[in-house]
Formats: structure tokens, C-alpha cells, sequence
């Protein structure tokens, strides 16, 4: 019997990180947030700095699904079209309060997730896939053909009133003051799916991931674990959604269409999808390069298929999984 | 928990017309070590699979202390103490052995995880990933997986496929000492017949889908329609010890 490692890298231990030192983690990301508009002065800047801190919380939920249920999914962008009309409707048509129309934009996309995962999460592989494009083009033709209530292709436009949770609502619409609160849930959000992964409920469903028959057989359904991340990565999305909506100000069917979560999934690959951070990092990359080279060119999206093919062909565990090895490697020495 | 008394009736499995098992009947007693011995195609893992209910059987019924478990999920039948281990090896590659023996004892109520990375040598690889430990290490792996929670009823499919010599003798000590520590009943699916003669108490003979013979190892060694189907000189090979 042989107790040597076949590789003697893989004996590198995970990080692991006590509570306390969590906690400051945690208030040293919230804060070095929020000095960043005291640092920035272009509102441009900032504006276009949130838009990216909010795909990279929808980039983050595509990746979820990726590191926790090995599953990858086209119709992200339906739960969070579907989180960004709740919050327009419900506001736009005074259905309930602002605060409620919030609530609600994150309780019913997350829900829906919940009970079509129950149903689709056994459905292997590419199959999968093509299920979640279905459920979100579904969402997007919802969005796209009930006129008499989304305003069709026009969009919808609304104002939010003087006050939300009590706070001036030119909070939401302010670049600065906009980038600290989205900033604020992009942290929590992370810290809160590097938690959950940790946990022996993100064991279980990484176990889950890697051999599904096994994991029955040492004892777990795996019906409700997989659908529960599901309905997460679904929550995380329409967070996106409502950052999205609120600060806009205004929704139309294009974000809930599939090709917004073909690009959620190309961010996710690019950063790292086995990674809690690699997605949000390759969603500033897709930003930054959509940016930087729609300036010159309409053919920007040319510069990410190129990136994406040698990131797929290169690098399979993204930037982030190569940040990671150099680290490894220079820690080592 | 103790070892509990596991009896198939009549089962039967059909796939598209063929007949992998057909009408076989076994009954495994507390705390034994039985053997399923036969050539390839013989059935073997299909019967393991009938048993442990990863598949339906077409026919015949399986129960498990008593309790007929024959429609029950692998979940439940887990529950009530089956556990096996696979041909193939069976684990979470991506994982750190810690953290899947972890995952294993959180749905047993017997919390022996120390106990089983002890008993099978793998204390000093727990913080590696699966996929980074060698073949045998895995197959090992693969049997803690089944042992952790102490099983009533433990399926072993051919435990020792790919190992060396020495490993499968290793493998077979093991085997028997768990056994015999915690009394669980065992069958035992294994080309390896000195480990099958070294720790079986009784062994059942399958040839194309049906129950040749089944007996103690003596009788079995000794039955022609069984060295002609498939002993044949591994007879008078194994069971030296």
C-alpha cells in the first residue's frame, strides 16, 4: 500500500480561514469599496464601474452552477430579466411599496428556480443546457409579447419615489453612491457563496457534481441539493437584475434574452468557473474589453471569441485558475 | 449496528430480451463473508446491481433483515445498512479524501470515519485530492466509501481488480479483519480466487445468468460442472492459506 501522493503539489492544503479573520476580511472589502468614489472622480468611471461590478454578480451565478452542479446554463438571463420587470412593474404600476417590489424581484425569480430545478436538475450534460435556454427564451418571449404589461420591445420606464428602506432614492441613481451599494452586495455575495461552498452543504453538492451515483450510494438524494443551488444561482442573478433595474431606471426584453447568458457563460469560462471569484474576474474582462475595443471597432466581440478559444484551448481554468498557479508557484519557492 | 441476513428470491433481468440473470436465489447469513464467483458475462455485477438497487430487477424480490427492500431506492436501502463498492472505481476525484469521507459520515448515524481511514491505510492522504492518489489508494478509497457508517450488508464488486498480488493479499486481510470487528455480512464478487478461498465462507457459482452451485469452498472447489465453467487449475491454486 502506498501513502505517498502520486503529485507532491497536491498535498497544498486548501486555505481555510477562521471566523474573525473572515469578518475583517470582509469589512476591509466593504470598506476599500466604498473609498473607491472618494478616489474617482468621473462619474463615466463610476457609472461604468458599477455596470461591470453588476454583471460580475451575474457572471457569479452562472458559475455556481458551474463549480457546485457541474452544470452549465444558457437561461441565467431570464431570472434576471425576470427580477429586473418585477422590480419596474411593481413600482412603475404602484402594485406595492419599493421595498416590497425588491423583496419580491428576488423572492419569485429564486422560487421559479426552485421548482423548475426540482424537475430539470437530473437532466444530464448538454440536454441541461438546452432545457435552461428554453426556460430562459420563455422568460425573454414573456417580457417580449405581453405588451399590455411590459410595453412589448419599448421597454418600461419608471421612477422610483423620494424614499427606499428609508434612504433618499437618488441613492440608487447616483454613480457614486450607486457603486457602494453595488459594490456592498457583490461582496456579500461572495463571501456568502465562498461560505456556502465551504459548508457541508457545498461538500455535498461538489460531491454531488463529481460522481452523482456515488453520492446515492453513500446515503443523498441528489434531487433537492442540486435544485437548491439552482434556486441560488437564480437568487444571485436576479440580484444582479434589481441592481440593474433600479439604477436604470428603465427595462426592456434585451436583458432577458439568451445571448446576454451565452455571455455570462463566456465571463464565467474566461475567469475561472472552478473558482468563487473567477467569474466576477472574467466579467470585468469581458467589460474592460468590450469598453476598450468598442472603441475602435464594432467587431468587439471578435477580440472575446478569440480570448475565449485561447483561454479554452490555453488556460482551461481561466485567468483566475492561472492568477492561482503563479501564486501557488511563487509561495512554493 | 451487527450484520443482518440479506436473501434474493427468484431474480430475474432482462435487457431487451436477454437474459442476464435468471430465477437465482442466494442467502447471505449475519455476519459471513459469502463469495459470487463465475466467468465474465456470468452476471455477477448485474446481481450486485439488482441488490444494492441500482437496477430494477425484471423478477424475484430482495430483502434485507427480513424487510423486502425490492422497490426501495439506493437511498433507502443505504439506510437500512446496504452499502457496496463498484468494479470501477467509484469516488469523488475532485475532492480531498477527507472531505469525501466527511461528506460519507454526515449521512450515516455511525460516525467511524478515523476508524476506517485507519483500518485502510489512508490517514496520511487525507488532505490529497482522489484524482492525485495512486490505483490501489483508490480502490481503497473506493471500500471506505462503503465501510464508512458500518454497513449491515457490504457488496464488494471485485475489490481488488487491478491490484497486485501483494495488494489484493493486503486487501483481503483487511477485509476479513473489518468484518470481523463490526460483524457485518459480506458478498464478495472476486476473479482473485485465492483472496475469494482465503476469506469466503460460502460461495455461490454463476454461469450465463444462472445459479450453477453454491456451498463451502471445499464443495464448491470440488464440483466439476464448476472447474469446468470456470475454476478449472485456479482450484488447486488458492484457498493455501
Amino acid at each position: 500500500m502506498s501513502a505517498e501522493p502520486m503529485n507532491p503539489s497536491a498535498t497544498r492544503r486548501d486555505w481555510t480561514i477562521t471566523m474573525p479573520v473572515a469578518l475583517l476580511l470582509l469589512a476591509a472589502a466593504l470598506a476599500s469599496g466604498m473609498a473607491v468614489p472618494m478616489m474617482i472622480a468621473s462619474s463615466l468611471l463610476l457609472s461604468l464601474a458599477l455596470q461591470a461590478i453588476i454583471e460580475a454578480i451575474f457572471a457569479t451565478s452562472v458559475g455556481i452552477l458551474i463549480k457546485q452542479n457541474g452544470r452549465i446554463s444558457f437561461g441565467q438571463a431570464g431570472f434576471y430579466g425576470a427580477a429586473a420587470y418585477i422590480a419596474a412593474l411593481v413600482v412603475e404600476r404602484e402594485l406595492a411599496s419599493p421595498e416590497l417590489a425588491i423583496v419580491l424581484a428576488l423572492v419569485i425569480p429564486t422560487a421559479l428556480a426552485f421548482v423548475l430545478g426540482l424537475l430539470i436538475v437530473k437532466i444530464p450534460g448538454i440536454a441541461f443546457a438546452m432545457v435552461t435556454l428554453a426556460i430562459g427564451q420563455a422568460l425573454y418571449e414573456v417580457a417580449y409579447k405581453w405588451r399590455p404589461v411590459t410595453n412589448g420591445d419599448d421597454g418600461l420606464a419608471f421612477s422610483l419615489p423620494d424614499t427606499v428602506f428609508f434612504l433618499d432614492s437618488d441613492i440608487f441613481l447616483s454613480p457614486a453612491s450607486m457603486f457602494i451599494v453595488c459594490w456592498c452586495v457583490f461582496v456579500l455575495i461572495l463571501f456568502g457563496y465562498a461560505w456556502l461552498s465551504k459548508s457541508p452543504f457545498g461538500q455535498l453538492t461538489e460531491a454531488i457534481r463529481d460522481n452523482p451515483e456515488r453520492a446515492q450510494f453513500i446515503g443523498y438524494s441528489i434531487t433537492l441539493p442540486r435544485a437548491l443551488i439552482y434556486a441560488f444561482a437564480a437568487f444571485v442573478a436576479a440580484c444582479a437584475g434589481v441592481l440593474f433595474s433600479l439604477y436604470n431606471g428603465f427595462v426592456s426584453p434585451s436583458i432577458a434574452h439568451w445571448s446576454f447568458s451565452g455571455a455570462g457563460l463566456i465571463m464565467a469560462i474566461i475567469g475561472g468557473p472552478r473558482l468563487i471569484w473567477g467569474p466576477a474576474l472574467g466579467a470585468i474582462v469581458y467589460f474592460w474589453i468590450k469598453e476598450v475595443a468598442g472603441d475602435y471597432s464594432d467587431a468587439w466581440p471578435a477580440f472575446v471569441g478569440a480570448i475565449l478559444i485561447a483561454v479554452t484551448l490555453l488556460i482551461p481554468s481561466g485567468f483566475g485558475g492561472l492568477l492561482v498557479s503563479l501564486f501557488d508557484r511563487v509561495r512554493r519557492r | 449496528m451487527t450484520g443482518a441476513t440479506m436473501e434474493a428470491r427468484g431474480i430475474t433481468c432482462r435487457f431487451a430480451g436477454f437474459v442476464a440473470l435468471d430465477s437465482v436465489d442466494i442467502t447471505l447469513r449475519p455476519g459471513s463473508i459469502s463469495g459470487l464467483i463465475g466467468p465474465n458475462g456470468a452476471g455477477k455485477s448485474t446481481l450486485i446491481n439488482a441488490l444494492s438497487g441500482a437496477i430494477a430487477p425484471s423478477a424475484g424480490s430482495v430483502s434485507l433483515d427480513g424487510h423486502d427492500v425490492t422497490r426501495m431506492s439506493i437511498v433507502e436501502r443505504k439506510r437500512r445498512g446496504l452499502s457496496r463498492s463498484f468494479q470501477k472505481t467509484n469516488i469523488f476525484p475532485d475532492l480531498t479524501l477527507r472531505t469525501q469521507l466527511a461528506v460519507a459520515t454526515r449521512a450515516a448515524t455511525v460516525k467511524n470515519m478515523d476508524e476506517v481511514a485507519e483500518g485502510l491505510a489512508l490517514t496520511e492522504l487525507l488532505d490529497v485530492p482522489a484524482r492525485d492518489i495512486s490505483y490501489g489508494d483508490q480502490r481503497r478509497l473506493d471500500l471506505a466509501l462503503a465501510l464508512i457508517g458500518r454497513p449491515k450488508v457490504l457488496l464488494l464488486d471485485e475489490p481488488a481488480a487491478g491490484l497486485t498480488a501483494a495488494e489484493s493479499r493486503d486487501l483481503a486481510r483487511t477485509i476479513k479483519s473489518l468484518v470481523q470487528r463490526w460483524n457485518v455480512t459480506v458478498l464478495l464478487v472476486e476473479h482473485d480466487m485465492e483472496v475469494v478461498f482465503s476469506i469466503c465462507e460460502q460461495l455461490y457459482v454463476l454461469h450465463l445468468g444462472k445459479l450453477l452451485t453454491h456451498g463451502d469452498p471445499q464443495t464448491v472447489r470440488a464440483n466439476k460442472d464448476v472447474i469446468t465453467a470456470y475454476l478449472g487449475s485456479s482450484a488447486d491454486e488458492g484457498g493455501d492459506e
